[in-house]
């Protein structure tokens, strides 16, 4: 079922559409990283405007700046034909744009029709008293009007992701809302959910509002948008209606440069099997989920983003035991619970937010590297810092971490060098299973292929490393094969040699028919809701 | 409508079962419930509970620590805390005490201790928001600086000779019930009707359930914070003025250790002390359980030196049980 | 680096603690006799011992309240089993015992409930007051065989024997911070949690070992207190946790966790008791001690966060 509207065509047709905000030459750096370069962006009355780029390159700062979260360092946004100086998300909001973020951000104790209203001026009664039947009425007639029956009393806790992303939804109209900002709105939605979404935006867009459609599912911009801007690297690269492009122009475009050039992989030589999982299941994040690496193999974990990869490598380290399944080291069955019974184990997970996961960022970059191995450079509890001092120094070269020396803070490194500490940390530990969770995220192009020498040494010395990236091009040139994670669980499993991005893209997104992939694990059941979990076929 | 949209299944009407349940989830159900089983049980094992006199002087009892405690509510559903209250009521008594010996009547001590009260908590509020000083060091150094300004104040001796129509509040009667228990009562209306129904009392929830969602709503934080720290000193100097009519004197060390009683209340009666979940309800039912269970327990005969431990022994109690509330409930904020 | 931050700070403190001394031997000709400076060390001995283990405890962004409810606790319980007929000795290591329970009390409800210290340390600050309360009655056990005095009023040679003990604690307390992988944990643990975790830190059976630490520090300090006064009640150790709170803080720790050392903490003992010792002698009731001592605290923390502020 699609949207009674077609995409690349619908109410935008007529040339004098007007524009609904304008960003011109936009430009902006956080510390000596450039974020957005010389960006130009607009959107037009009725129309679905999808943003698209690899993570990283710019699409969300962009956004911020239109919702007034950020304030950009050049350019200028013109909303309505005016110039706008926002300060906070708050004159945004007044000025007609909203932003759903993809992590929705609501009043968890208070009442639905109560989320619509915070920070409005509130209906009161003749008394002085805050005037609820106005205020639950206003809110069932606006959900009415995107299709939907709530209870509006009950909390909002008790919502399921997807219906608190329509209330978010519901919020930003009641604002009178120009303009909705939509960042990865799909992402933890079922097909239906989905459906009912798209129903919404074709409403909206039929009144007039335009919608910005952020996603890295291209088989739904394709569905329901107007046009498409691609963003790499912080700059606008394209801005095309959608019926002028295809999947592997915009894959192409997105990534900037063929596949091959990226990084040739050594031969691999994959030895036994060092890490094994078999159903590993965790209720409302992933489920029955095998996975096998050999010692010097390179596993790639492919998927969107939210799919549950990072859910399940943290599993596997204990930072969130699995409920079910089990998990095999060197072909002993073993019990993680923390991340330390991991480490013990040779596991080391390289987290996905560098600096508030991965470093302690008023520490010295000694101080992070030998974090990890504090116990076998102390003696009797006491830290020998000559070989604490040695054995940083030693990373130090093997990884090139340059920007400054060792015994300075961490925070004055650049991201990738940052990374490569990260990367130093982990590996003083000497795992024999490296589990990188989006290892080059953020980082630029010449670390970033030191860091893919790195892994393909590390390969070569018979290491079995799960790397999770969601740069398609990234997984395709350095892993020895793929697996692919929809929704929680495993859809694809393909080799090197028979690993496309199309193959790839499609089980990681669902999209071929016939290839019904399973729905996500259920989830607990959700006081308020009778909602009805439709069926689904097994996968492949 | 667009047509082409899949049937709608949502969040329907509740059948009576989910009315139930969706009441039982509320903050201050378990509370209530046990405070009504250790009521039957208190009733069975100890002569002559129930009876009216006797929940009358229980409620009376704990008047002083319930007012106090529908304010400090406030503060802690806005995520802040507040333990500077037990010197607070010393230095309103004290000077409400003052203006009582020298003038007499109910209004202008009455007007002294709110003043009074209002000065501190504003002094506490202004630290917080303005100064950025975390709340309990604010409050615990406040504590022990205006127990040093009521011994200042009073040069170490009592006040004493608080005359009969200053005395009113505490123990009056009126219609049968104790004057403590009708300001109590109408309190917690107030509050009641505040927190749902004032757009102050809504913002307190706002900005305790997610602080950050709730400046970028547009809701002023601080100011939402700072009243409620003034509100604590407004209703301790009401307080006061019941203690001091109970206690016919007031000396240097009057209220020492209520600021525990008063959290107790706040937290046994189910408000969460992450703050953006509670009720005045939850005070209320709160206060009284603390009154019955300190009652009931010398009632069977154990001896008040224990008093302190049982409190203690509840408030850790509360909040374990919020706490596995929380993680159960999948601990969202 | 950080670390020449931190060493001007200690000077600025040090400073301070001058400019105090000063002032004080102005209001009072006795205070600065070197029986009056000793005297005064048996005092913030008691403060110190438990300052040092509350400074790991800030570090890492916690706090415990409860410390002077847990000292009239162990001093109850020392007091009241010797009155109740056992052997000294053996009521001495019963403190200690008690103090450790306490500590590990407060240890598990924190981390393997994931309760927040603030929240525990008050219901225990009750708790362990009531108990004490209870235990004693409301009353008092001030005979003593007369050794025990030496562990609160002894010398050796001029210096009060619990200043060589508490000299001693904090050596053991400056290695454990600043050179051993246990401090570095709770450092880590302070600044950036979750990372620790990540990294392998064993972050809660770290915390559960500081509370529990700092119980059998409360102890020790619990047991001098009592033989320096020599009496047990249960009312002992009132505000105690405000002036240990203090010192940590004035030392520099933030509340925030991830700061603090323990020179800064030893600073701020040194300073406190010297105010409160100054303040006795120049005949200023202990009112005023009361309020500046809140007062100091609140200043303390402002500045504290107001420099750190501008520094980033």
């Amino acid at each position: 079922m699609s949207p009674s509207q077609d995409s690349g065509e619908g109410v935008t047709g007529t040339a004098e559409t007007p524009t609904i905000f304008h960003l011109e030459g936009v430009e902006k750096h956080f510390g000596g990283v450039v974020a957005v370069k010389g960006v130009d962006f607009d959107l037009r009355r009725g129309e679905v405007h999808a943003l698209v780029g690899e993570n990283g390159a710019g699409k969300s700062t962009l956004m911020k700046i239109v919702n007034g979260l950020y304030t950009p360092d050049q350019g200028r946004l013109e909303v309505g034909g005016k110039t706008a100086e926002f300060s906070s998300p708050r004159d945004a909001e007044e000025s007609g744009i909203a932003m759903i973020p993809q992590e929705v951000d609501l009043f968890l104790e208070l009442s639905v029709a109560e989320n619509l209203f915070v920070g409005r001026r509130l209906p009161r009664t003749r008394w002085g008293g805050l005037d609820w039947a106005t205020m639950r009425e206003a809110a069932r007639e606006k959900f009415e009007s995107l299709g939907v029956d709530f209870d509006v009393t009950i909390p909002v806790k008790h919502l399921s992701a997807a219906n608190r992303q329509i209330v978010a939804i519901a919020r930003a109209l009641l604002r009178e809302a120009r303009a909705v900002i939509m960042d990865e709105p799909t992402a933890s939605l079922a097909d239906r959910e989905t459906r009912r979404l798209f129903g919404i935006i074709s409403d909206l867009t039929a009144s007039g509002v335009g919608v910005v459609y952020i996603s890295h599912r291209l088989e739904e911009i394709f569905e329901i948008s107007d046009r498409i801007t691609v963003m790499r690297d912080g700059e606008h690269i394209v801005t095309k209606p959608a019926s002028e492009l295809d999947a592997e122009e915009l894959v192409r475009l997105m990534v900037g440069r063929p596949l091959s050039e990226l990084f040739t992989r050594s031969g691999s030589d994959p030895g036994e099997v060092a890490l094994e999982v078999r159903s590993l299941t965790r209720a409302g994040e992933f489920a029955d989920v095998d996975l096998e690496v050999h010692a010097g193999e390179v596993v790639g974990l492919a998927g969107l983003v939210g799919a549950g990869r990072t859910e399940i490598a943290q599993a596997i380290f204990g930072i969130r035991p699995a409920e079910g399944g089990e998990v095999r080291v060197n072909g002993e069955a073993v019990r993680i619970d923390s991340p330390q019974s991991a480490i013990k184990r040779g596991i080391f997970y390289v987290p996905e937010e560098r600096q508030s996961q991965g470093l302690i960022l008023p520490f010295s970059i000694r101080a992070n590297i030998s974090l990890s191995i504090l116990d076998r450079l102390s003696r009797m509890g006491l830290v020998e810092s000559r070989a604490e001092r040695e054995t940083a120094e030693r990373f130090a070269e093997a990884l090139s971490i340059r920007g400054a020396r060792i015994s300075e803070s961490v925070s004055r490194l650049s991201g990738g060098n940052q990374q490569k500490v990260v990367l130093a940390k982990s590996l003083a530990r000497e795992p024999s299973i490296l589990i990188l969770d989006e290892p080059t995220r953020g980082v630029d192009v010449g670390a970033k292929s030191e860091i893919y020498s790195l892994i393909d040494n590390l390969a070569k010395e018979g290491k079995a490393i799960l790397l999770i990236s969601s740069e398609l091009e990234e997984v395709l040139a350095m892993c020895d094969r793929v697996v692919v994670v929809r929704e929680g669980r495993i859809t694809g499993e393909f080799d090197r040699k028979e690993a496309t991005q199309e193959s790839v893209m499609a089980a990681a997104t669902g999209v071929r028919s016939g290839s019904a992939a399973n729905g996500p694990p259920d989830r607990e059941k959700e006081s308020g809701s009778s909602r009805v979990q439709e069926g689904r076929a097994g996968h492949e | 409508m667009s047509e082409a949209r899949p049937p709608e299944v949502a969040e329907g009407r509740p059948a009576l079962s989910e009315s139930v349940r969706r009441w039982l989830m509320r903050p201050e159900a378990p509370a209530l419930v046990f405070l009504v089983l250790l009521m039957v049980v208190f009733s069975l094992a100890a002569d002559g509970f129930l009876r009216g006199p006797n929940i009358q002087t229980i409620l009376t009892q704990v008047a002083v620590v319930g007012i106090i405690a529908l304010a400090v509510n406030q503060v802690i559903l806005c995520g802040e805390i507040d333990i500077s209250t037990g010197s607070m009521l010393g230095l309103c008594a004290v000077t409400a005490g003052m203006a009582a010996t020298a003038a007499g009547g109910l209004v202008l001590p009455l007007l002294a201790g709110v003043a009074t009260g209002a000065i501190a908590g504003a002094v506490n509020g202004f630290l917080v928001t303005l100064g950025r000083i975390p709340a309990i060091i604010v409050t615990l150094g406040m504590l022990y600086a205006l127990r040093g300004v009521i011994l200042l104040i009073t040069g170490g001796s009592f006040v004493t000779g608080i005359p009969a129509d200053t005395r009113v509040l505490g123990i009056g009667t009126v219609l049968g019930l104790n004057t403590p228990v009708i300001v109590l009562f109408t309190l917690f209306v107030v509050m009641a009707l505040v927190g749902g129904h004032s757009t102050w009392g809504r913002n307190v929830f706002a900005v305790g359930g997610n602080r950050r969602a709730a400046r970028l709503a547009g809701l002023s934080v601080d100011r939402t914070r700072f009243l409620a720290f003034v509100l604590v000193g407004v209703f301790t100097g009401i307080a006061s003025v019941i203690f001091l009519g109970r206690a016919g004197a007031v000396q240097t060390t009057a209220g020492t250790g209520i600021e525990l009683q008063v959290i107790a209340a706040v937290v046994v009666g189910g408000t969460s002390i992450a703050g953006g979940r509670g009720s005045a309800l939850a005070v209320l039912v709160g206060a009284t359980l603390i009154g019955v269970i300190l009652n009931g327990v010398l009632l069977l005969g154990v001896p008040s030196v224990w008093q302190d431990f049982v409190l203690g022994a509840l408030i850790l109690l509360a909040v374990s049980v919020d706490a596995v509330r929380r993680r159960m409930v999948g601990d969202e904020a | 680096m950080i670390r020449n931050l931190r060493f001007s700070r200690e000077l600025v403190l040090l400073g301070v603690l001058i400019a105090i001394m000063l002032v004080m031997a102005q209001l009072s000709p006795f205070f600065f006799t070197l029986g009056n400076l000793l005297d005064t060390s048996r005092y913030f001995v008691e403060i110190g011992l438990i300052a040092l283990g509350m400074t790991l405890i800030i570090i890492t962004a916690g706090i415990d309240l409860s410390v002077g409810a847990g000292l009239a606790l162990v001093s109850v319980a020392v007091g009241f089993s010797f009155a109740a007929g056992l052997p000294l000795p053996l009521a001495l290591v019963l403190g200690l015992l008690t103090g450790l329970g306490a500590g590990l009390f407060n240890g598990l409800f924190i981390t393997r409930l994931d309760l927040h210290p603030l929240v525990v340390t008050l219901g225990t600050f009750a708790l362990f007051r009531g108990l004490a309360y209870g235990l004693s009655d409301a009353d008092a056990v001030s005979s003593y065989p007369a050794w025990f005095a030496y562990f609160g009023q002894a010398y050796l040679g001029p210096i009060p024997g619990q200043l060589i003990l508490f000299v001693v604690a904090v050596i053991v307390a400056w290695i454990v911070l600043s050179r051993t992988s246990f401090g570095r944990y709770v450092y880590a643990i302070g600044s950036n949690e979750e990372a620790a975790r990540f990294s392998g830190v064993p972050v809660w059976r770290v915390k559960l070992a500081l509370y529990t630490g700092i119980g059998f520090l409360v102890a020790l300090a619990a047991i001098i207190y009592t033989s320096r006064v020599s009496t047990a009640r249960a009312d002992s150790g009132l505000g105690l946790e405000l002036d240990v709170i203090a010192a940590v803080v004035l030392g520099g720790a933030s509340i925030y966790g991830g700061v603090g050392t323990v020179a800064g903490t030893v600073l701020g003992v040194l300073i406190i008791a010297t105010l409160r010792n100054g303040l006795v002698l120049a005949g200023v009731p202990s009112t005023w001690q009361l309020f500046l001592l809140g007062i100091l605290v609140i200043s303390a923390v402002f500045l504290n966060e107001f420099f750190r502020k501008r520094e980033e």
